[in-house]
């Protein structure tokens, strides 16, 4: 019986295979004016379904903006996209994101992947794709611990992390957007300095990320003068429903703001909500990138979704004059609401640096098929790199250069106008001292 | 020598049995006045606040808990999948006020019409609630109520995970926001800001647990259920028709878990998929602790835990609630093991 299976198994294989070799054969025919000298694949790796499918949805369809921008072709060979859904039960996980950088290993097209979207995923996917010398570029990141050594982080529990992670091996890992602790410093000085508030509450997810980027707050927040009132709120999502009680001691306290650290999906927005009775609607609630630009987040915070603040730890393409064109094109390409945040075009660049890096690795390996290293060590070695966005360099770290964290605070009950969710600041870390703009 | 033995152990769990529950309650007077009581001067407001968030969440739990504690006391299944019909009569009020057109951000212009309008939902969630828990009962646990009671107890689980992968299909991965539809005026009782939706929230589940205690207590029908959970075959021979005796149970149950079900949306705005996961073990955990079987039990229980969590979560460090709520159980159940209210039956 079982024989009988693994031949009928085998059969399948062998049918698929043969379709597999006609289709490329006929495409390749098709193609007619540039005979191509293969197929590179570029690998897409977020959650595409589930509560943050609206986040990894609009990055997948920046990733394909940019290589069809690209001509879809580079030196020759043909650029295909190929995505990677990371969620499951509707929320990301950091397994399944390990098994699907496992099976892009499998596929010797693929040279490198954009992706994930969550910290932890990445954190599960960096050793796998050390071993195999892949590419990884996220737009998305935020967590300090997965880049920085150990003498540039203050919290002592991920110290070392980064080199763990590579065991050894050449990194793997770089990212377009900056890290938390610049992302959750920038809300703590714009609550104080531009909003002139004296007094929060702080809380978390209790997740990497969460707590993370809430700690930073904290101690941004209180090294600027400011105070942390009440009792620090570090929720277990899965048990915790009512935040009443909290909330209610915080207003006691005299909290002016709730600054809560996580994602929608953990509930954070939830918070929000039950903020409603206890505090005014003019109250500022704030997050880093977790619940930003989310039309789930409205929905979930309802009729308290107004003094909502969010940040993104990159420029908001809004206001960099040179990504109007890239804007727009990506706009007309997409044209629901919902496929446009400022994440596609964080991903648009992302795709575009990894493109660019592949040419060069295809000139290194004389015109051939480059290797998995060849692509990663000219990943590494982007420097300037032109985009949307402006000029990107990577660091040693595979961090890039650009230390600017855009703030944005939902105005609107709306859903529906989440995606365009006004941009209030932007806080830029590259300078001493940092500044603040507001225009 | 055996029946010295036998005796013997008798006395000493009598003595023991009376002795630690002396001391149980004294450990918990105790533990009150030391850690609540200096509070309650410091900020009484707050004390009131607090208190009133915790009975709401309380009473939340036990309209859930009488769900797993009846159908328990008839017979002895402990029904996992009765969470998920607490967020399944959530989500059946969200659709039923859907199809008259209230959503969250637009209540519609019925004006004073929406308080029969909301009644008439109440009811109708709890009614279809109920029907899908008696079809439940019909196919997962009748089939196997002679079977050894592991095979229904895995058939619940089971159902639980038909359930919310169905209201996932359904609903999706999100927090569906339910429109909220409780009037929120802010009163002040003795300096604190209360929300008359708790008030509400409380009085609901007050309404329905007292007409479930006549009902169980003076009906036919709920005399009919406590034959039936002291004795099936007994009851049985008396012309007790079982099968419909117990479809009531579950048919009650569902009832009580759906109107919770929309209260937790009216009070906490959101509702998802798997909310009955988290609130059904709060739920089961009150049973448990109330002493199983037991309505009133379950009724106190719920509201303890609740209370022990809004004090935990308002004075003291949130991570630390459910480790405090199982430490109080586990105690609990080491000096009464039948729980708070349990009597010490005969095993069946």
């Amino acid at each position: 019986m079982s024989q009988h299976r693994a031949l009928k198994g085998s059969g399948i294989v062998a049918i698929a295979t043969l379709f597999a070799f006609a289709c490329g054969g006929s495409s390749g025919g098709g193609g007619g004016t540039t005979a191509t000298k293969g197929t590179i694949t570029i690998g897409v790796e977020m959650p595409l379904s589930g509560t943050e499918g609206s986040q990894g949805q609009p990055i997948l369809k920046g990733v394909r903006y940019a290589v069809t921008q690209a001509g879809g072709s580079i030196n020759g060979f043909t650029l295909k996209v190929q995505d990677f859904d990371d969620a499951v039960n509707g929320t990301h996980d950091p397994q399944k994101g390990a098994q699907n950088v496992t099976s892009m290993i499998g596929d010797p097209s693929i040279l490198g992947f954009v992706g994930p979207l969550n910290s932890s995923v990445a954190k599960a996917e960096i050793p796998i794709a050390a071993d195999a010398h892949l590419a990884m570029i996220s737009p998305a990141n935020t967590n300090p611990c997965l880049t920085k050594a150990k003498e540039a982080l203050t919290n002592a529990d991920c110290a070392g992390l980064a080199a763990q992670l590579r065991k050894g091996n050449p990194n793997p890992y770089f990212r377009t957007v900056t890290t938390d602790d610049y992302q959750g410093p920038a809300l703590a000085d714009y609550f104080l300095k531009t909003l002139k508030i004296t007094k929060v509450g702080v809380g978390s997810d209790n997740q990497t990320y969460g707590k993370g980027i809430a700690d930073s707050f904290q101690t941004e927040f209180k090294g600027a003068g400011g105070t942390v009132v009440g009792q620090r709120f570090d929720y277990d999502q899965q048990n915790t429903q009512d935040f009443k009680p909290w909330l209610t001691a915080e207003k006691a306290a005299g909290a002016e703001a709730i600054y809560v650290g996580g994602v929608t999906s953990t509930g954070v927005c939830k918070v929000r909500a039950q903020m409603q009775g206890i505090f005014d609607v003019t109250t500022p609630f704030g997050d880093g990138d977790g619940i930003v630009q989310d039309s789930e987040c409205v929905k979930a915070a309802g009729t308290m979704s107004p003094n909502t603040y969010a940040t993104i730890a990159a420029v908001d393409p809004l206001h960099v004059p040179s990504a109007k064109a890239v804007i727009d094109g990506y706009k007309k390409a997409n044209p629901a609401p919902t496929d446009y945040t400022a994440y596609s075009i964080v991903a648009a660049d992302s795709a575009g640096i990894l493109v660019q890096a592949i040419g060069r690795a295809i000139n290194d390996a004389n015109g051939k098929m480059p290797t998995r290293e060849q692509v990663r060590a000219e990943v590494a070695k982007t420097k300037n790199y032109q985009g949307a966005l402006g000029s990107t360099t990577f660091d040693s770290n595979g961090d890039t250069n650009v230390k600017i964290i855009s703030i944005y605070v939902y105005t609107s009950t709306d859903p529906k106008a989440a995606n365009d969710e006004p941009w209030k600041a932007a806080v830029n870390y590259g300078t001493t001292p940092p500044t603040v703009s507001t225009s | 020598m055996a029946t010295v033995v036998g005796a013997l152990r008798q006395t000493r769990l009598a003595v023991s049995g009376q002795v630690g529950t002396w001391i149980f309650y004294g450990i918990g007077i105790a533990a009150f006045a030391l850690l609540i009581l200096p509070r309650i001067f410091q900020n009484p407001a707050f004390f009131l606040q607090t208190l009133i968030f915790g009975l709401t969440d309380g009473a939340l739990y036990a309209l859930i808990a009488l769900g797993y504690t009846m159908v328990y006391g008839i017979i002895e299944l402990i029904n996992f999948a009765h969470g998920d019909v607490f967020t399944l009569g959530g989500f059946i009020g969200i659709a039923l006020f859907g199809l008259i057109g209230i959503t969250p951000g637009h209540t519609g212009s019925f004006g004073l019409l929406l308080v029969p309008i909301v009644l008439g939902v109440l009811i109708a969630s709890m009614a279809l609630t109920g029907l899908v828990n008696v079809t439940i009962e019909r196919v997962a646990y009748r089939p196997l109520r002679h079977q050894p009671r592991l095979a229904p107890l895995i058939t619940a689980v089971g159902m639980s995970f038909i359930l919310e992968g169905a209201m996932f299909i359904w609903k999706g991965p999100n927090y569906v926001q339910s429109p909220s539809l409780l009037p929120t005026y802010q009163l002040t009782i003795l300096g604190a800001q209360v929300d008359t939706r708790e008030l509400f929230v409380i009085a609901t589940a007050a309404v329905l647990m007292i007409a479930l205690s006549s009902f169980v207590e003076f009906t036919k029908l709920g005399k009919a259920m406590r034959a039936t959970a002291q004795d099936r075959d007994a009851a049985l021979l008396m012309g007790i028709d079982i099968d419909r005796t117990i479809s009531t149970t579950f048919l009650i149950g569902a009832a009580l878990a759906a109107a919770g079900g929309m209260m937790f949306g009216f009070y906490l705005n959101n509702i998802r998929f798997d909310s009955g996961f988290n609130n059904g073990l709060a739920a089961f955990t009150a049973a448990v602790f109330g002493g199983i079987g037991n309505i009133q039990g379950a009724a106190l229980g719920a509201l303890i835990i609740g209370l022990v969590r809004a004090f935990n979560d308002g004075y003291g460090q949130a991570t630390w609630s459910d480790v405090i709520i199982f430490g109080i159980l586990i105690f609990t159940l080491t000096f009464r093991p039948t729980g708070l209210l349990g009597l010490r039956v005969p095993e069946k």
